[in-house]
């Protein structure tokens, strides 16, 4: 599954289960550093799919105030 | 009288009085009956003996003339006028000099109300054993009609009200209506027809049958067999809506949903656009404070995220080893050093043993080491040859000697 078809609550998933494994340390620094780059990535993908959602209500209110 | 042939023949037809009397013959064959029916109109004609009735019946398009003598009138129903219920005891009979049919009744009895509402009661058991109230019968009203079927009397208060109430609730709704008349002798067969025409209109997918208040023998034809029979055959959902919140004609029973009067009919037909969409408004404004409440939260929850150390400062993940390198190095660095002190000690001790074991305290007691030119210690003469050079190491200082003499 790419990023970009990753829903809210998988991305929400991952990113909690990255930060999890980064704070229980034990992962080389290499693997850290992919893991704090897939969960800034991750982390980014929750806050599209936030905006967007805020995004599409404002738009059907204004949809529906044009009534 | 000429005796008639058997068959009648273009070459030979019977004359009009032939066929007047074998007519007057079949007629009489019927005899006396009894029969029951609705008076439609009534003549006493002044100076007359004899009274004219015309005879329906309540559920049918159909009509019979009837004769009486004016006393057999007085005798079984004095009071009798047009719309009421009689039973009479007559024989048909055909009157040659008119070509006509009537019959003549020598008695004549007035239904009275309380017979007439034994006979619903008798009715009513009827039909309800047949299954025709049975609530499984019962068709469901749709939510929103697409047209409104409404059979109901000319310019009538029912009508109104149905109408102005039904609007009131859903100012865009739609009606087909059908005057007909309520009351009287030919309300139940126009009913009937005019509830055929709705049911067949496609558009029409509630039928509403509307009449405001009355005597009960004003709505005696909403308890008619045989409409009842035909609302309980209508493919279409029926409600009856007839007069006030007492009465229960057998329509109430056999119509898929019962008003209790025309206004009640308004409210169950149509859903009320107001109501409607204040519940839609209200759905609306849940939706939104669920789903905001929900971003809001999770967004919440990404922000707490994000601002943990973990993910907002990724330079510990560095920093924390770049603390482990330099404790590292600086353990290696003491080691080192460690290991260099102790190399240094082993050195002293080691040239400590070498100086002890120094041939220097042998050369103070007067012994010399003489060595070769190329180093080597000399222990035996025949180690040199003549004119050898040789190194003499004493206590205090060397010198240079030369072999005058080897042994050969």
């Amino acid at each position: 599954m790419t990023d970009e078809t990753l829903s809210y609550e998988q991305a929400r998933t991952e990113l909690a289960g990255v930060i999890e494994r980064l704070e229980t340390g034990g992962s080389s620094l290499e693997e850290s550093l992919a893991l704090w780059e897939r969960g800034e990535l991750l982390a980014d993908i929750c806050q599209r799919w936030l905006d967007g959602a805020r995004e599409r209500i404002e738009a059907a209110r204004a949809a529906r105030s044009e009534d | 009288m000429t005796q008639p042939e058997p068959r009648s023949t273009a070459e030979e037809p019977w004359p009009v009085r032939v066929v007047s009397q074998k007519l007057g013959a079949w007629v009489a064959k019927l005899g006396w009956v009894w029969v029951d029916g609705q008076v439609a109109q009534i003549s006493r004609r002044p100076g007359s003996s004899v009274v004219f009735l015309t005879l329906r019946d309540p559920s049918a398009d159909l009509s019979l003339t009837v004769t009486a003598h004016r006393d057999v009138l007085d005798a079984g129903a004095p009071e009798l006028a047009e719309g009421a219920r009689v039973t009479l005891h007559a024989k048909p009979e055909f009157y040659p000099a008119r070509g006509s049919l009537s019959l003549r009744a020598d008695e004549i009895r007035q239904v009275g109300l309380g017979e007439l509402l034994a006979r619903l009661e008798r009715l009513k058991k009827l039909l309800a054993a047949e299954g025709l109230f049975a609530r499984e019968r019962k068709r469901r009203l749709p939510f929103l009609p697409n047209r409104i079927g409404l059979l109901t009397g000319r310019a009538s208060a029912a009508e109104r009200d149905v109408l102005m109430n039904t609007r009131r609730r859903w100012p865009a709704v739609d009606f087909r209506v059908i005057n007909v008349p309520v009351q009287g002798p030919t309300a139940v067969p126009q009913i009937i027809d005019a509830l055929k025409v709705l049911d067949n209109d496609e558009s029409v997918d509630v039928i509403v049958i509307a009449r405001g208040g009355g005597s009960v023998e004003d709505l005696l034809p909403f308890s008619d067999e045989a409409l009842c029979r035909a609302v309980s055959g209508a493919r279409t959902p029926v409600v009856s809506a007839i007069g006030h919140e007492t009465d229960a004609p057998l329509l109430d029973y056999v119509a898929d949903l019962r008003a209790s009067t025309p206004t009640d009919a308004a409210k169950r037909i149509v859903p009320d656009l107001a109501e409607e969409r204040q519940l839609i408004e209200s759905a609306r404004r849940r939706l939104d404070r669920t789903v905001l409440a929900l971003l809001d939260r999770e967004t919440h929850r990404i922000e707490a995220w994000r601002s943990r150390p973990s993910l907002a400062r990724p330079e510990l993940l560095i920093e924390q080893r770049a603390a482990d390198v330099a404790q590292l190095r600086d353990r290696a660095v003491r080691s080192l050093e460690h290991r260099v002190r102790r190399a240094d000690d082993d050195l002293r001790h080691t040239v400590a043993r070498l100086r002890a074991l120094s041939p220097k305290s042998t050369l103070q007691r007067g012994y010399a080491i003489v060595q070769r030119a190329d180093g080597h210690v000399v222990r035996a003469a025949d180690e040199v040859k003549t004119d050898d050079l040789l190194r003499v190491r004493l206590a205090e200082g060397e010198l240079s000697a030369t072999v005058t003499e080897a042994p050969t």
